[in-house]
C-alpha cells in the first residue's frame, strides 16, 4: 500500500500495540473483570450540552458517567489498563445550507450523517480513514433522525451531520478473547449515544423536528461464570466491559411523543431470554421494550439539555 | 563565491518560466507561470476583485506531501501580497505557479523546507517577471545559519544546515521592507537582529539607496547582492530578446 | 465609511437600519476599521470587535488526562477555538527496521557511546549537546513522532468531513511535526526500550577483551559491562489533534494541546522477554514514567490588520521601507494605518493577510532569558524589527500566561 502522502507516516514497516504481561501479582485488579453496580434497569447518567461549538449552527458534546469500575480505577489509579471506558462524544450540525451546484434538485432537506472514531477512542488505534463499521454508524444514524425531521420544510437545502466520537465503548472486556457470539457490542452503545447528541445538536439548529428522537440500549447477558445454565437476564444500558457474555442486544432510536421507532437494530439470539412469571413476551419484544425505557430515560435528558440552551438563547436577547 | 545561476523562459509552452541552481546547496528548481488563465473548476472560490494565486510544488522524487502544503501556503502569502491582482484582466481569474525541484536533496518528512524555501521564492519571482504578471515590487531572498559558535553563515549546505543552532530564511522587498521571515532553531532576538542586517546587506548591498531609488553597486564584498543578480538576469533576457532592435538601431 | 453603508441601504439612514451584526457581515472590514479607529472626538479606546486589546488573547483553559484510552490526553480552548490531543504510544521493534541491523554493525563504537548516554540521561543539559546527534538520528529517521491533526470534524463550515485533510491541516500537521523536530522537545531516550543481555560466558577473558570500555563503564556498573547493552525497540507516539471547534488560530490551540498531552503522558515500563522474543508490559501505574520533555515552547499567533487593506494592489503608491518609517513617525499621533492582532479569531482571520507566529521557551523556568525556538512571518510587510521585538515581548507574557495554566492542569 503506498503510504497517505496527505498525511503524517509512522514508521514504514508499521508499529505494534504494547502487550501487557499477565501477571497477577502485580496486584493493579486490573485482572479481574469489571462487575455491574447498577440494578438491570438503572441507567448511566447522561452528561449532554447544547452549543459548544459556535461555528456551527447547532452542536452538542455528550458523556456517558464512567462505570462504577471505571470511576474507581479513575479516582485511584494502579492499572495502566482501565477496566473500562465511557462514551463521549461531539456532534456538530451545519445547515440548512444551499445543496451544492452539482446536486440534483431535492425537494426536501437532504440529511448527510458521518460518524468518526478519533484516532485514539478505542482500544485499538483507528485509522484515519472511514472504516465499514463508521460508515455503518452513519447510515443508522441517518435513518434514525431522517424521520423526525420535517424535511419538506426546507426544499434544495442541506444538512451535514457530523459526529466525532473521542471515546468509544468496549466491545467486550479487554480480558476476554473474542468468540463466536462475540459482536461489535460497543457500536450499539455509540450508535444510541449518537442519536441522543444528533437530536440535541438539530435542536440547537433550530430545525423543525417531530419530536426528539432519544437512543437507547437493552441487552441479554448471562453474567454465570459456573456454567451457561444460568438464564439470561435482560439489563437496560449495558456496559459490554462489565459482563462475561452478551447474547443479544438491541438499540434504539424512539420518540416518546409519539411512542414511534425510528430506528431498530437487534443484534444476536434472543430466544433464551428469562423473563418475569407471567411474561408472555417474547424475548426480541422484551428487549425492545427494554430499550424502548432506556430511551425514555435519555429522552428526559436530551429535553432537559434542549430546554436549559432554548433559556439561554431566550435570557441572551 | 560562485553565484547562482539562472534561466529565463526556458518553457515555450508556459506564459513564463525560470529555472535557478544554487550552487552552495545544490538546489535546483524549475518555475512555470501561466496568467491570466480561467479556473472553472473553482468558480466558486474565485474572488471578485481580484486575481486568485495557486502554487504548486512538486518535489524531485515523489509526489507531494503535506511539507509542500505548507511551503505552497507560505509561497502564496508572498507572492499574493506583490502581484498586482486588480490589474486589468486579472480579477476572476488565476494565476497558476508550479514549482519543480529537479534537483538537491530530498527534503525529507518534517524537514523544515527552509533550505530550499529562498530558491523556491527565487524561481517564483523570475517566472512572474518572465510571463510578465505586473507587481508592485520584486523581492530578494537570503538564506543565513547561526552556528553553534555563533558564526553567521550564508547559504549553508545541507550539513551545515543540519548542524547549525538556527536557520533564518528572509526576504527584502525591492523598496527594503521585510516580506518573509522564516526562523527555526534556538536563538535570541539580539542574535535575529544581526541576522536580518547581514541578509539585508546580502540582498540589497551595503549602499544606500540613490535619488532615483536606484541601489549603488559595487560594495558587497564577495556575496552576491541578490537583488543586483535579479535584476542582470532580467537585463541579459531583455538584451537577448531585444537585439533584433538593439543592432537595428 | 459613510460610503459603504449607503451603498448596503440606500433608502433609509445607514445608522439606523443596520444592526451591529449584520454590519458585521456585510462590511466585515469596515467594521472592524471602526472598532479599531474609533473617531478622535468620541474619547473611546481603540479595541477590537471582539472586545479584546490588540496585544490580548482570549481566555485559555487546559485540561489533561481525561480520555481513557490514551497515554497521554488533553483538551485546550483557546476562547471559541478546542483541540482535542491524545497521545498513543505504540511498539517499533528494532528488527522491523529495515536497516536497523545495517546501521548498528556499522560501528561498534557508536553502539557503547549510546549504551553509555543511556546511563546518563537522567542527568540534564550538560550531555544535551552529544545526546543531540543520537536524538535527532532516532527520533527523525525512524519517524517516532506522528502528528496528524485534522479539521473534518464539522468544526468549521467549508471543511467537508469524510475528505482527506484540508490543505490547511496538512500544513497545521506540518508545522506541528516541524517544531516538534527543531524543538527537540521529545528526547529519544525516553522512547528507547533497552536489554542487557546476561553475561553467560565466564567473566575473566571477556574483561580482557573490552579493556576500553570497562574504563568507561566501571564507576557506573560494575557487573553489568561485558555485553553492551542494546536497544530492542523504540515507542512511537501517534499524537492526534482533533480539532473539534474552529473559531480562528488552530496553530496556537493545537500545538499547546500536543505541549499538553505530552506532558501527561506516562510510558508503561517495557522490557525484552528473552522466552517470547517480544516486548512486554508493566501495566502497574507505579513503573509507568512520564516523558521528560526540553523545556516549554509556547506559540503565539498574530495577524495584521490594514486599515486600507486595497493599498499594496495600487501600483506607485507603495513607499520605500525608509520613507514609510519617517511618514509612521509623523502619523504616530494621528490615525494608525495597521494593527497587529494577538490570536485572531476566525473573523479577524479573513480580514488580514500578513500573519506572524512565534515560539518562545524562557529557561530554567521562567526565570531565564527568552529563548526564540521559531519566528515565522509573510503575507506583508508591517512587521519588521521593532514590531518583532514588540511581539517577542508579548510572547514572552503569553509563555508566563501558558505555563501557570499547563501547570494547573
Amino acid at each position: 500500500m503506498m503510504a497517505d502522502r496527505r498525511r503524517i507516516n509512522g514508521p514504514p514497516g508499521g508499529t505494534r500495540p504494547a502487550v501487557f504481561a499477565s501477571n497477577s501479582q502485580s496486584g493493579t485488579g486490573a485482572t479481574t473483570r469489571a462487575q455491574r453496580q447498577r440494578q438491570p434497569s438503572e441507567l448511566r447518567k447522561i452528561f449532554l450540552k447544547t452549543g459548544l461549538i459556535p461555528t456551527a449552527s447547532g452542536s452538542s458534546y455528550l458523556e456517558f458517567e464512567p462505570s462504577a469500575s471505571l470511576a474507581a480505577a479513575r479516582a485511584n489509579p494502579k492499572s495502566l489498563i482501565p477496566p473500562s471506558s465511557a462514551l463521549k462524544l461531539a456532534c456538530t450540525v451545519h445547515g440548512p445550507k444551499p445543496l451544492p451546484r452539482s446536486a440534483a434538485f431535492s425537494p426536501n432537506l437532504v440529511l448527510t450523517t458521518h460518524v468518526k472514531y478519533a484516532p485514539f477512542a478505542a482500544r485499538r488505534r483507528k485509522g484515519h480513514i472511514r472504516d465499514s463499521s463508521e460508515r455503518d454508524l452513519g447510515v443508522h444514524l441517518e435513518t434514525a433522525l431522517r424521520g423526525a425531521i420535517i424535511a419538506e420544510r426546507w426544499p434544495k437545502s442541506g444538512l451535514d451531520i457530523t459526529i466525532t466520537i473521542l471515546e468509544a465503548e468496549d466491545d467486550r472486556w479487554w480480558g476476554d478473547a473474542p468468540d463466536s457470539h462475540d459482536a461489535s457490542w460497543g457500536m450499539m452503545n455509540v450508535l444510541a449515544g449518537c442519536i441522543t447528541a444528533a437530536s440535541a445538536a438539530i435542536a440547537d439548529a433550530h430545525i423543525d423536528c417531530l419530536d426528539l428522537v432519544a437512543g437507547g440500549v437493552a441487552a441479554l447477558v448471562s453474567d454465570e461464570s459456573a456454567g451457561s445454565s444460568a438464564a439470561p437476564k435482560l439489563m437496560l444500558d449495558t456496559d459490554p466491559a462489565e459482563h462475561r457474555s452478551i447474547l443479544s442486544a438491541c438499540v434504539v432510536g424512539y420518540m416518546p411523543a409519539r411512542d414511534e421507532i425510528t430506528e431498530l437494530w437487534l443484534k444476536g439470539d434472543s430466544s433464551k431470554a428469562s423473563l418475569e412469571d407471567g411474561d408472555k413476551r417474547t424475548g426480541h419484544e422484551a428487549l425492545i421494550d427494554g430499550a424502548v425505557d432506556a430511551a425514555r430515560g435519555a429522552h428526559t435528558v436530551l429535553a432537559e439539555a434542549v430546554r436549559e440552551s432554548l433559556l439561554s438563547a431566550v435570557g441572551q436577547l | 563565491m560562485v553565484g547562482p545561476t539562472a534561466s529565463l523562459s526556458i518553457l515555450s509552452r508556459a506564459d513564463g518560466s525560470a529555472s535557478l541552481k544554487c550552487p552552495t546547496t545544490g538546489y535546483n528548481v524549475l518555475g512555470s507561470v501561466n496568467a491570466p488563465i480561467e479556473l472553472p473548476a473553482r468558480r466558486d472560490a474565485l474572488k471578485p476583485e481580484e486575481a486568485t494565486v495557486e502554487v504548486f510544488v512538486k518535489p524531485g522524487n515523489t509526489t507531494a506531501g503535506v511539507g509542500e502544503r505548507y511551503v505552497e501556503g507560505i509561497l502564496r502569502s508572498v507572492l499574493q501580497k506583490v502581484i498586482l491582482g486588480r490589474e486589468r484582466g486579472f480579477p476572476r481569474r488565476g494565476v497558476v505557479i508550479t514549482l519543480a525541484i529537479i534537483g538537491g536533496d530530498a527534503v525529507e518528512r518534517g524537514d523544515s523546507y527552509l533550505n530550499i524555501l529562498p530558491t523556491l521564492l527565487q524561481v517564483s519571482l523570475l517566472a512572474l517577471l518572465s510571463a510578465a504578471v505586473p507587481m508592485s515590487m520584486t523581492f530578494s531572498t537570503a538564506l543565513l545559519g547561526v552556528t553553534k559558535s555563533g558564526d553567521i553563515i550564508c547559504n549553508p549546505s545541507a550539513a551545515e544546515a543540519k548542524a547549525a543552532s538556527s536557520l533564518h530564511v528572509l526576504a527584502f522587498s525591492s523598496k527594503g521592507h521585510l516580506l518573509l521571515d522564516e526562523s527555526q532553531g534556538r536563538f535570541e532576538f539580539e542574535q535575529w537582529e544581526s541576522v536580518r542586517e547581514r541578509a539585508f546587506s546580502i540582498c540589497r548591498g551595503m549602499a544606500t539607496p540613490g535619488a532615483d531609488g536606484d541601489v549603488t553597486m559595487g560594495d558587497g564584498g564577495d556575496e552576491a547582492r541578490i537583488n543586483g543578480f535579479i535584476c542582470e538576469t532580467v537585463e541579459d533576457h531583455l538584451h537577448r530578446d531585444y537585439s533584433w532592435k538593439i543592432d537595428s538601431a | 465609511m459613510a460610503a459603504p453603508e449607503a451603498k448596503v441601504a440606500p433608502s433609509i439612514p445607514p445608522s439606523l437600519s443596520l444592526p451591529p451584526s449584520q454590519f458585521a457581515r456585510l462590511q466585515p472590514h469596515a467594521y472592524l476599521l471602526a472598532h479599531l479607529s474609533p473617531p478622535p472626538a468620541s474619547n473611546q479606546p481603540s479595541i477590537r470587535a471582539n472586545g479584546r486589546a490588540p496585544s490580548q488573547f482570549r481566555v485559555t483553559s487546559a485540561n489533561a488526562g481525561s480520555l481513557t484510552h490514551t497515554n497521554g490526553s488533553a483538551v485546550v480552548r483557546i476562547g471559541d477555538t478546542a483541540a482535542v490531543c491524545g497521545v498513543r504510544a505504540e511498539l517499533l521493534h528494532t528488527e522491523d527496521i529495515a536497516s536497523w541491523s545495517v546501521s548498528q554493525a556499522s560501528g561498534s563504537h557508536k553502539r557503547r557511546r549510546l549504551a553509555d548516554l543511556g546511563k546518563k540521561s537522567a542527568e540534564e543539559d550538560e550531555e544535551d549537546e552529544e545526546d543531540d546527534e543520537e536524538d535527532r538520528a532516532h527520533i527523525e529517521d525512524l519517524n517516532l513522532l506522528v502528528p496528524n491533526l485534522s479539521l473534518s470534524t464539522g468544526c468549521a463550515p467549508g471543511f467537508i468531513p469524510g475528505a482527506p485533510p484540508s490543505a490547511l491541516a496538512q500544513s497545521l500537521s506540518h508545522q506541528i511535526l516541524s517544531l516538534l523536530h527543531s524543538t527537540r522537545l521529545v528526547r529519544a531516550d525516553d522512547l528507547r526500550i533497552w536489554y542487557q543481555p546476561p553475561n553467560l560466558g565466564p567473566e575473566e577473558p571477556e574483561r580482557h577483551n573490552e579493556d576500553e570500555q570497562m574504563d568507561m563503564d566501571a564507576e557506573h556498573s560494575p557487573t553489568s559491562e561485558s555485553k553492551p547493552r542494546e536497544i530492542k525497540a523504540f515507542w512511537v507516539l501517534y499524537i492526534d489533534v482533533m480539532i473539534i471547534s474552529l473559531a480562528g488560530n488552530p496553530f496556537d490551540a493545537a500545538w499547546a494541546a500536543v505541549l499538553a498531552a505530552l506532558r501527561d503522558t506516562k510510558l508503561p515500563k517495557a522490557w525484552w522477554d528473552v522466552d517470547n522474543e517480544t516486548i512486554l508490559c508493566s501495566d502497574n501505574i507505579s513503573d509507568a514514567r512520564k516523558l521528560c520533555l526540553r523545556g516549554l515552547p509556547v506559540a503565539s499567533s498574530f495577524g495584521v490588520f490594514e486599515a486600507d487593506a486595497a493599498a499594496g494592489w495600487r501600483p506607485n503608491v507603495i513607499p520605500d521601507a525608509e520613507e514609510q518609517k519617517a511618514q509612521d513617525q509623523k502619523r504616530k499621533k494621528g490615525s494608525q494605518q495597521s494593527w497587529i492582532l494577538a490570536d485572531p479569531d476566525g473573523y479577524e482571520e479573513g480580514l488580514s493577510q500578513e500573519r506572524a507566529c512565534i515560539v518562545v521557551d524562557k529557561e530554567q523556568g521562567g526565570k531565564g532569558k527568552t529563548v526564540i525556538m521559531k519566528m515565522e512571518k509573510h503575507g506583508g510587510w508591517t512587521v519588521d524589527t521593532e514590531e518583532l521585538r514588540q511581539l517577542v515581548d508579548i510572547s514572552a507574557r503569553r509563555w508566563d500566561e501558558m505555563k501557570r495554566m499547563l501547570d494547573q492542569c
